[in-house]
């Protein structure tokens, strides 16, 4: 027999403690008065003679008792024997959770992950049941439980190990508080199907900063759950990375403009000098143009403003030199192209008349920066030429027009086109009407006894969406002098987007077809109203333009992980940064940085954009491990057996076995069944003794 | 004293017929300490009959020369007879007696082993001694105490006042001490006449100013007697269980095994005892071992017995005041 903590056999000593006591006469309690203690010394206590031991089974029962806890205490095992309690020790579940998150790119740190887990493999029993999961933005399973229980013993390392080599770390960021959940759902569904056992996740991760815990703030951790941090320590310590700042962005990129990027280093970062420039694909290690110094020292960024070489052709991309890890050193770059916006206008305005409506639309769309925007204004009477109402993006109409624009205009909104209707007067309001097919519409001049404003906007409409915040919702200062009462009766399907406080209509929105007719029943012109002069006359316009000319096909700047939508258009291909194009039937997620085109065949038209890495993935100084059990989970110390001397490693091993065999509970209920025996013993000698001793005089 | 016969040159000879002495336990049993000094009394009057020695009363001390103005009564014809000159015959009873009984009533003295405490003995033999001196015709005071004086009842001799006095020595026990000293003190400040004073006590307390506190009251001509009332248990400490023992008095606690704590006892309290007798022998004090299962005729008879020798040798005054 061995034993775990053989110290407390010390605690044996302890039966001298009966054996004295047994020696020593015994103290009465009783209290005997008398008239004077003046003459008497307190007798010490007196040690019989060994040979008048007395209850000699009593003393024998203590002193079993007093061994059995000593032993029991020193935790016994018996080595290379298998456990004799049936339920000690029952097989464990655990769940690998590996990291492929980007960061997991550093140099070393994906092949240190794939030891530990051999050497998580190597500690597991024959009756414990594995998974393994690897995690990003969201946790998959490489090997489940199924899949572990299916597999032959002797061959369930090789599969996990198997399943471990053909994965590697992606692009991704680390989304650990999701993954976390995953596989403790994984536990739990997995629970009850069979009897329970200890139940534990072993994250192998390099817990950097960046990971993202959030998910965990609102969830209650499934009890009996246990986490195992696994760390990976990277080798170089040194990791900065690059960002964009998202103003950059919507800058054109000319000689004079700067592209602007947060260089972030780490905090436990060695170096604090780097190098910040323009590259392109074909470049190795230099820049193109001069680089930029940029000190940040460990823990902080800075901003640097890197001016665009004038030959800026072919640049793609923003490099960082100077650091040790590399995976998040490029940051791809396309400059935002412009769409061509043609928008006409049906009135009599002087182009350069201020108190006109076309005065102030000409000014409000023209600094919109994804569309350059070319405003065509036309009398009404001119002709249109055939096809310009299709493929401008907004048509504006603020007189009466001939039938022939209307059919024109007609058309164009059947297919998809925003017709914009600002009537001057309450003449140009028939227009409407057969713009609508023939609708008898007809609209009278609104008294407005002061002044009118515009009250139950619905926000929820994209035209007013971007005013939704509570800081941009007030449109109480604009007031109307003038405005048209429009039936929306009259108006099939019309809808109104905002209404004047005494209840008319303000703004109406009335679908035709593909696209949609939207009527403004007072002109945003001075002799009007207060619109075109307040702060709400622009977005409002280019919110128009953007739901006219609808959405972009994909974002100037994506980062890996996010979802492409299938872009409206028919034969949309998406080809990244490593290969052929692929055909976008649906959603695609985006997997790679680096520069994607996307090409829609009808209507033809190609866009490139930029794929960047999670700005989090560059904060990669370790996570501490009291951040997840301030978040509730209950981390164990992990154990490392290569770490640990001979000795060690074999403290472990008896410790194991002690814990399988579990003796000591054997004991303990056998000291326990004694002491009441000696109890129950003790507690006759006693009353024997009371009933034979003679009643002592009282005073 | 005028009723008692005397015989005062008479041996020590104790009521010896133990069928006529009362077993204290059966004397205690009585409730009343009236009924229970009468019943010493009568028992001790009985033995008194019986025996050679008939009385110590009526007492021929000295002849003193004539003196103008003396009673002729009291003129001894006989020696005029003999010697033609005239003689006054002086007898020592022709004053009563004034006796004041100092009795312990501290917490030592609740104590005993024999189904009664020290304080009930105690009291009964001061009983007995006032109902004794009362049916003398003397005068009975009593002073109780414990660490202070409790009661003072001044010597009367009227049949109320030994009530009273019976009444203040059935008082139970009290006090944290014995104080030897305050009673003494106090007794000599308010006794100026001579008498007798006998203190009844178990003496267990220090003896440092025992021995100026009883001269001072020798010295103002009072004749003491001292009662030693001891428990049994006290005597040879015979007790058997090992136990913690608590001071009656203190409650100071100690474990003591009395088999092992005996020798000591024995000798210290031997040592005590005979450091009080030799305090006593050398003023001139009598005292009395008495044990509380020792019958109280006996101990009355022992102090009669001694009274009466002494009267013989030792004659205090001028007059001879002290009976």
């Amino acid at each position: 027999m061995n034993f775990l903590t053989p110290l407390f056999l010390i605690g044996g000593l302890a039966l001298a403690g009966p054996l004295i006591f047994h020696l020593i006469r015994r103290t009465t309690r009783e209290r005997t008065v008398f008239s004077s203690l003046m003459f008497l010394l307190p007798t010490p206590p007196r040690l019989s003679k060994r040979s008048k031991l007395e209850h000699l089974l009593l003393l024998a029962l203590r002193c079993l008792a007093l061994a059995l806890l000593a032993l029991g205490f020193a935790r016994p095992f018996l080595k290379n024997n298998p456990p004799l309690d049936p339920t000690a020790a029952p097989p464990k579940r655990t769940v690998i959770l590996v990291d492929t998150s980007a960061s997991m790119r550093r140099a070393g740190a994906w092949d240190a992950a794939r030891e530990r887990v051999d050497a998580v493999l190597r500690r597991a029993a024959p009756t414990d049941e594995v998974a393994l999961y690897a995690f990003d933005r969201a946790a998959t399973a490489l090997v489940s439980f199924e899949e572990w229980g299916r597999a032959a013993p002797g061959g369930r390392a090789a599969l996990v190990t198997g399943r471990l080599a053909s994965a590697a770390p992606s692009w991704h960021g680390t989304h650990l508080g999701t993954a976390l959940i995953a596989a403790a759902e994984a536990l739990a569904e997995s629970d009850g199907k069979r009897a329970p056992g200890p139940r534990q996740i072993i994250l192998v991760s390099d817990l950097q900063a960046g990971s993202r815990l959030d998910a965990l703030q609102a969830y209650e951790w499934p009890k009996g759950v246990a986490l195992t941090v696994e760390a990976i320590t990277a080798r170089r310590s040194t990791n900065a990375g690059l960002q964009l700042v998202a103003e950059a962005l919507d800058a054109p990129r000319t000689a004079e403009t700067v592209v602007r990027v947060r260089v972030t280093n780490s905090a436990d970062a060695q170096r604090e000098q780097f190098q910040v420039g323009w590259a392109r694909a074909e470049t190795k290690d230099g820049f193109v143009g001069k680089p930029l110094d940029a000190y940040v020292p460990p823990g902080q960024s800075r901003i640097v403003a890197l001016p665009v070489p004038k030959d800026a052709a072919g640049l793609d991309r923003i490099v960082l030199r100077g650091d040790d890890e590399d995976f998040d050193n490029t940051v791809y770059v396309v400059p935002p192209v412009p769409q061509k916006a043609t928008v006409l206008w049906f009135g009599a305005d002087a182009p350069e008349d201020a108190r006109q409506p076309l005065f102030f639309v000409r000014r409000a769309l023209a600094s919109v920066p994804r569309f350059v925007v070319r405003v065509d204004a036309l009398a009404p009477a001119a002709p249109l030429a055939p096809g310009a109402a299709r493929e401008a993006a907004v048509v504006f109409v603020a007189e009466a027009l001939p039938e022939t624009t209307v059919a024109e205009l007609r058309a164009a909104a059947l297919a998809g086109k925003t017709i914009v209707f600002a009537p001057k007067t309450a003449a140009a309001v028939a227009t409407l009407g057969a713009v609508l097919g023939g609708a008898a519409v007809g609209a009278t001049e609104a008294k407005v006894a002061n002044y009118a404003m515009f009250a139950d906007i619905d926000f929820q409409h994209p035209l007013f969406a971007p005013f939704a915040d509570p800081k941009f919702s007030d449109f109480t200062k604009i007031r109307f002098w003038k405005y048209r009462k429009l039936d929306a009766a009259q108006l099939p399907g019309a809808r109104a987007l905002a209404k004047f406080d005494n209840g008319d209509p303000a703004l109406l929105e009335v679908p035709l077809g593909a696209g949609r007719v939207l009527v403004f029943a007072g002109g945003w012109q001075p002799e009007d109203s207060q619109l075109a002069v307040s702060s709400k006359f622009v977005p409002l316009m280019q919110s128009l333009l953007e739901i006219a000319a609808g959405a972009a096909l994909a974002p100037a700047q994506a980062f890996v992980g996010d979802e492409l939508p299938k872009p409206a258009g028919e034969g949309a291909t998406l080809r990244g940064p490593l290969g052929a194009p692929v055909a976008m039937t649906a959603a695609v997620a985006l997997a790679q940085p680096g520069i994607h085109e996307l090409t829609v065949a009808v209507p033809a038209s190609t866009t490139r954009f930029a794929v960047n890495l999670d700005p989090n993935e560059s904060r990669t100084a370790p996570l501490g491990v009291d951040e997840l059990e301030r978040l509730g989970l209950p981390v164990m110390a992990p154990v490392d057996p290569k770490a640990l001397p001979a000795a060690a490693v074999e403290l472990l091993q008896a410790a194991d076995a002690e814990n399988r065999q579990k003796l000591w509970r054997w004991l303990l209920v056998a000291a326990l069944g004694v002491l009441l025996i000696e109890s129950i013993f003790a507690g006759w000698t006693a009353r024997r003794q009371i009933v034979t001793t003679p009643e002592t005089p009282s005073p | 004293m005028t009723a008692a016969p005397a015989a005062p040159s008479a041996p020590a000879a104790a009521p010896t017929r133990s069928a006529s002495l009362i077993d204290p336990q059966a004397l205690m049993s009585i409730r009343s300490l009236e009924l229970r000094a009468r019943a010493v009394v009568h028992g001790l009057w009985n033995g008194l009959h019986r025996s050679p020695y008939h009385g110590f009363s009526v007492e021929f001390t000295e002849y003193r020369a004539y003196t103008a103005g003396d009673d002729l009564r009291h003129l001894d014809w006989r020696v005029f007879a003999r010697s033609d000159r005239y003689f006054i015959k002086k007898y020592e009873d022709e004053t009563n007696l004034r006796c004041h009984l100092l009795v312990d009533q501290s917490r030592s003295m609740d104590y005993g082993t024999r189904g009664f405490t020290k304080a009930n003995y105690a009291a009964t033999l001061a009983a007995t001694l006032a109902y004794f001196l009362h049916l003398q015709g003397d005068a009975v005071g009593l002073l109780t105490f414990a660490e202070e004086v409790r009661d003072f009842l001044p010597a009367r001799n009227r049949r109320s006042h030994l009530r009273q006095l019976m009444l203040a020595l059935e008082k139970p026990a009290a006090g944290r001490a014995t104080n030897l000293a305050a009673p003494m003190e106090r007794i000599t400040a308010l006794v100026r006449k001579r008498g007798l004073v006998a203190l009844v006590s178990d003496f267990l307390a220090p003896l440092d100013r025992l021995e100026r506190d009883l001269s001072a009251l020798a010295a103002c001509g009072h004749e003491v007697v001292a009662f030693q009332v001891l428990d049994p248990a006290e005597l040879n400490f015979g007790l058997e269980q090992p136990a913690m023992f608590e001071d009656v008095e203190s409650g100071r606690t100690l474990y003591l095994d009395p088999a092992a704590a005996r020798a000591g006892y024995v000798k210290k309290f031997e040592a005590h005892c005979a450091a009080l007798r030799a305090t006593c022998r050398k003023l001139g004090v009598g005292y009395h071992l008495v044990s509380a299962d020792q019958p109280l005729e006996v101990a009355l008879f022992e102090f009669l017995q001694e009274r009466m020798r002494r009267g013989r040798q030792f004659r205090p005054g001028a007059r001879g005041g002290a009976a």
